[in-house]
């Protein structure tokens, strides 16, 4: 009998130790709670971009859950309100109070101009958020608290160059000085004309495109698909991972000694036939979050020669069996890195911004890379910057020493160290983040860059994917140094 | 009578059920060291030493003396085989001469057992619980004409409780782990509880039911868990933490000769793989941070079902068949997590792997009633069909297919002499994906005068290519490995040559010796190689390799009084042929490996105190290494270490309870440097090889009641 009892008592024990074990990693997680905190969502606004009304952004870092207000103080310098400028809702002596509704995760108000065409350009405004208002939560002055109206170069802010997507379609051209990004489909030109004193031709490595002399051909229409065509459509492309690949890609580090196709002679007969791997299309498929499909259809081949004419270039090309040439004059263009030169349109095209209104190039890239120091010849990046190395911008890269969390924040124009800044195209390139494995940001590292109008700014990557968690969606921060 | 009672208690498959069921008037389990009796490559269970196998058996006293929960545990001791923990997937495979868990079978009740990567084969043996274990067997070397492909390096068979002695038994337990130094009652260490009802419903029927939690918090080491999301390198765990339940049921009848049982399985394993790295997500405009992190839980579920039912058929012809249906899926449950705020988001799952299998094996024996000669002659059917993503690196898509195999064997036992034992043995394998395979085997078992047995064993056994293999395809711009769908099965050979004695030196000591030499060699072996072509560097999958294994082992047991001593030494040397290597990287390379063990009980209080102590000696290997000078082969090595497990089990209240306290891994080992595996696309050089978690200590309460 006391058997019988004693295994009631087991099984109310084995009853308790069972419900007590369930799971419960759902509640031991972190509880920290989100700040309530007002700020402006741009640091800086060319005083050039407001002939009229401007409206200023205040962004509030979580939803107000009630009413309440900020306290703004204006400093103008050289300028007068009322006079130069004005607000709404009107401030009250150097004071303007803007509104937090509740509900809401932003407010505004309107910076008037009452000068224009503009009498000085030495005249600034300055916005700091001294105050603010509000019950439910303590709130927190930090972050973008200080906006500035002038007519110098920008601050800085935040990017989000517009990529497109995890196929990567579109290459952006950033101008940090000016604040401002122009996109262009990397599909959309094959060759770049050196526009310099040089006479030199570059390769789109966005859309992985591969060049090779054809060895024994001096005229283009002599060109058929034979046996030395095909054994060089297997070596003439990327990603073969023999070093001896690197011959048929422009060096990624953007020597431009060191291309593809040779500089263009003075004589004829030394211009040599290319056989032009055209690469690929960005890809058409639907892309798993976190990968990225750089590569669709591939686009062919053709077989190119260039000569110099009348201070520019003249291309012939044509499809690998055709008898007969195309034939089209490339002039250079002043005032720009190239002359873009598309195929399909069998025409110039606009690509690159003039060669001072770009810093930053976000796009596809053929770079190279080795195996535990191993060289492997060419191999295709996506996620790549390339700076403007040819209109002067020069980088580098700094790497937060362990632990220093105000690194970033106290880097200054006193921290720039001159003779660190390089031209080489890889210097940002993919240096800031891990996509063989992980596919994180590494949160040690941002970089110096040297504009061609000698101003320096720090730049870092926020994130390159987007709320989904699909790749192709870059966010960089950058500020001047000052 | 009293022989047989004992006989069955211990460790019966199939005839004691009778004497069992007569005698439930005590709850005395026996501790003697007994007769064991052996199933696997049997026709029927037979007492070790009359075995024609030479088989090892981990008995129930030894899993107890462990501490060991899942067969992970059980099998650091023996000879021959190392545990291989991979802290990434969270799996533990089996290592046996220097082949992977791809050339080993693990069978539960003759029946192979899914798992994540196979059938029998690649088993995760951290998935499979040993609560109703009656003891483990292991036989070396190929065991294709009993036990089909894949079983080149050897088999385990796990042998459970089918019967009990009792009208009513409970068995319950509570086991609490460190994981090395780590453990508290939430967040850290191993939290096992277990239960186990059986009982004698008639004097034919008999069922029992089980349930088992196995709660590992994983193994932090330097690491913070889910919620850290500082500056350092330290998210996550060092192994990964799984959460395993696990319900067995059972159901035997017999009568006469004649018997049926039906067992079901239901495991379900949760493993979090909280992402090590993660995104700080820094918001400039605020100056604040919201690190989010891309985490996952994988979700294993295995459904296993067997049917067996044996008897004799009139005076026909004795027979033995199972039939068997089992599942198992993984379901990845992807989520973005923002670790401060505790907030998971876009989140989604999937199946990234489902495989279903039904399976059929039958024996028909003693057809042909001679003195000196029995046959047997059988059929195995395992019908696959499911999906398996292969490496997520990889992007892959969930490779479909469906794999169907028919096999028919024989085999007879001849007693050419009265001491003189021969068993020929052939099995067709067909199927339909690979060419017709063939496994042969002759064991040999003569028993010299002076009771010296040798047995002489010879096996084939091919090991199938797996799906990476097969159906691998990932080609773009920068890559090209591609699987190779004619790929051959490899060819597996063993040869096996045992002597064994026992001596008694006095009434209370007793010494057995036994001494194994071995041959075995894998030809076709697949490797990845690299083909430079016109068209540049591939990879590709191809039968080009040979591999060959020698050992001699020697393993020593004496019993005097309350003591048992072990020793046992192997030497080991292994070859590889590898594709276009140079002459001189096929030499052998030899590795040591020693084991000890000693067990005291104390009879006065019944205390059992026992060590174990395993050496595993410096591996070499050869392997292909590259510079810009060309491709180059060198030998590379892994570090030797060694395994010490102590524990005391102590029986309370009538051996109603037992406490067992024990310590493991006393040598405090974690990872060894290892650079014998080659480079391959993305890695290379020297790595660290995960062993284990250092010293941690175990306490297990264990209630038994019987009435």
């Amino acid at each position: 009998m006391t058997k019988y009892r004693v295994g009631k008592l087991v099984i109310a024990l084995v009853a308790l130790v069972f419900f007590s074990s369930c799971e419960k990693d759902s509640n031991n997680g972190n509880t920290d709670e989100r700040e309530f905190i007002v700020a402006f969502d741009n640091p800086s606004i060319p005083y050039r971009e407001i002939e009229t009304t401007r409206e200023i952004k205040l962004v509030f870092s979580d939803v107000a859950q009630e009413e309440g207000s900020v306290e703004i103080q204006i400093i103008p310098s050289k300028a007068i309100y009322d006079v130069d400028f004005s607000t709404l809702p009107k401030a009250t002596g150097d004071k303007l109070i803007v509104p937090i509704a509740k509900g809401t995760k932003s407010s505004s108000f309107t910076f008037e101009n009452l000068i224009f065409p503009y009498d000085r350009m030495d005249k600034t405004i300055q916005f700091n958020i001294v105050k603010i208002n509000y019950a439910a939560k303590t709130p927190k002055i930090q972050g973008y608290n200080v906006m500035m109206i002038s007519f110098d170069t920008s601050l800085g802010g935040i990017m989000t160059p517009n990529v497109g997507g995890p196929t990567q379609p579109n290459q952006v051209y950033v101008d940090l000085g000016g604040k401002a990004m122009y996109e262009v489909k990397r599909n959309s030109w094959d060759l770049a004309f050196d526009s310099s004193g040089e006479f030199r031709v570059r390769l789109n490595g966005s859309v992985y495109m591969a060049a090779g002399v054809i060895k024994g051909v001096n005229a283009i229409d002599d060109v058929r698909e034979d046996n030395t065509i095909r054994e060089m459509k297997n070596v003439v492309k990327i990603g073969t991972f023999d070093p001896a690949n690197l011959a048929y890609i422009d060096d990624p580090s953007g020597d431009a000694s060191k291309t593809a196709i040779s500089a263009i002679s003075d004589v004829d007969a030394n211009n040599k036939v290319y056989l032009v791997n055209m690469g690929f299309d960005p890809g058409m498929d639907a892309v798993e979050p976190g990968s990225v499909l750089v590569t669709g259809k591939e686009r062919g081949w053709k077989k190119v020669r260039i000569l110099k004419r009348e201070g520019g270039y003249l291309l012939q090309y044509a499809d690998i069996n055709d008898s007969t040439h195309k034939e089209v004059m490339i002039p250079k263009t002043p005032g720009f890195n190239f002359t873009f030169f598309s195929f399909n349109t069998n025409s110039i095209v606009q690509v690159e911004p003039s060669k001072t209104k770009w810093d930053l190039n976000f796009t596809v890239f053929t770079n190279k890379v080795d195996q535990a120091g191993d060289p492997k010849g060419s191999y295709g990046y996506s996620d790549f910057i390339v700076h403007n190395s040819y209109g002067g911008v020069k980088a580098y890269k700094v790497i937060i020493p362990a632990g220093d969390k105000n690194f970033y924040k106290a880097y200054n124009l006193q921290s720039v160290q001159e003779s660190e800044l390089s031209e080489d195209f890889t210097t940002i390139g993919g240096t800031w983040r891990e996509v063989a494995n992980a596919k994180v940001l590494y949160k040690n590292v941002f970089y110096v860059i040297k504009d061609a109008k000698g101003h320096y700014y720090k730049m870092r990557m926020l994130d390159f994917f987007n709320e989904k968690g699909d790749r192709g969606y870059p966010k960089f921060e950058y500020a001047l140094l000052r | 009578m009293k022989r047989s009672l004992l006989l069955a208690t211990g460790t019966l498959l199939t005839l004691s059920s009778t004497v069992v069921a007569q005698t439930n008037d005590t709850i005395k389990e026996p501790e003697q060291k007994l007769e064991e009796i052996v199933i696997s490559g049997q026709y029927n269970p037979q007492s070790i030493n009359k075995a024609i196998n030479n088989v090892t058996i981990l008995n129930r006293q030894r899993i107890e003396n462990l501490g060991a929960v899942t067969l992970a545990d059980a099998l650091n001791q023996v000879m021959n085989i190392s545990i291989l923990p991979n802290a990434g997937s969270g799996r533990s495979t089996v290592k046996m001469f220097g082949l992977d868990a791809q050339y080993f079978t693990i069978l539960i009740d003759n029946v192979p057992m899914i798992s994540d990567e196979g059938f029998g084969n690649n088993t995760d043996l951290t998935q499979i619980n040993l609560d109703d274990v009656e003891q483990i067997e292991i036989v070396e070397g190929a065991m294709g004409v009993d036990y089909g492909a894949n079983a080149v390096t050897g088999i385990i068979n796990i042998i459970t409780k089918k019967n009990n002695v009792n009208d009513w038994n409970v068995n319950f337990f509570v086991q609490e782990e460190t994981v090395g130094n780590e453990y508290d009652w939430k967040n850290k260490g191993k939290h096992t509880q277990g239960i186990t009802m059986g009982h004698n419903i008639n004097d034919n029927l008999y069922a029992s039911l089980s349930y088992t939690h196995t709660d590992f918090k994983g193994w932090y080491n330097d690491r913070e868990g889910f919620t850290y999301y500082g500056d350092e390198d330290k998210r996550g765990h060092e192994w990964l933490p799984k959460n395993q339940n696990n319900i067995k049921g059972f159901l035997n009848y017999h009568k006469n000769s004649y018997r049926v049982y039906y067992k079901f399985e239901l495991f379900d394993e949760r493993m979090k793989d909280y992402a090590k790295l993660f995104n700080i997500n820094e918001d400039p405009v605020f100056e604040t941070i919201n690190p989010v992190a891309n985490d996952r839980i994988l979700n294993t579920k295995r459904w296993s079902n067997v049917l067996n039912t044996s008897g004799n058929l009139e005076d026909l012809f004795r027979f033995d068949l199972s039939f068997s249906y089992q599942k198992q899926e993984r379901e990845t449950d992807k989520y973005r997590y923002r670790i401060m705020y505790d907030e998971k988001y876009d989140r989604s799952s999937y199946k990234s792997e489902s495989r279903e299998v039904f399976f059929s094996r039958g024996t028909f024996s003693d057809f042909i009633k001679l003195e000196t000669a029995k046959f047997q002659v059988g059929y195995e059917v395992a019908y696959t069909n499911g999906y398996s993503a292969m490496s997520e690196q990889l992007a892959e898509n969930p490779q479909k297919k469906s794999l169907g195999s028919y096999d028919f064997y024989a085999s007879s036992e001849i007693n050419v002499l009265p001491r003189l034992m021969v068993r020929p043995g052939y099995r067709l394998m067909t199927s339909n994906t690979f060419n017709s395979q063939h496994a042969l085997s002759l064991v040999l078992k003569y028993v010299l005068p002076g009771d010296y047995e040798i047995r002489g064993t010879i096996g084939t056994s091919p090991r199938l290519p797996n799906y990476e293999e097969l159906y691998t395809y990932f080609v773009d711009v920068n890559h090209d490995l591609q699987g190779n769908e004619n790929l051959n099965p490899e060819k597996g050979k063993t040869a096996f040559l045992n002597f064994k004695k026992t001596f008694a030196l006095a009434d209370n000591i007793e010494i057995s010796n036994s001494l194994t030499g071995r041959y075995l060699e894998v030809s076709d072996k697949i490797d990845l190689i690299e083909v430079v072509n016109p068209e540049g560097l591939k990879y590709v999958y191809e039968n080009t390799d040979l591999y060959r294994n020698i050992g001699v082992t020697f393993l020593s047991q004496l019993s005097w009084d309350a003591f048992d001593f072990g020793l046992g030494f192997t030497m080991s040397g292994v070859s590889q042929e590898m594709y276009k290597a140079p002459k001189g990287t096929d030499k052998f390379l030899y590795t040591p490996e020693v084991t000890a063990n000693i067990n005291y009980r104390l009879a006065k209080t019944g205390t059992n105190f026992s060590l174990y102590y395993k050496f595993n000696g410096e591996e070499e290997r050869f392997k292909k290494g590259s510079d810009e000078f060309g491709e180059y082969y060198v030998k590379g090595k892994q570090e030797s270490y060694s395994w010490l497990d102590f524990s005391v089990r102590q029986p309370f209240f009538k051996n109603m309870l037992y406490a067992t306290v024990g310590v493991r891994n006393l040598f405090d080992i974690k990872d060894i440097r290892s650079s014998t595996s080659g480079a391959t696309a993305h890695g290379g050089g020297a790595t660290a090889i995960p062993i284990g978690y250092g010293t941690s200590f175990f306490i297990k309460l264990q209630y038994k009641l019987g009435f």
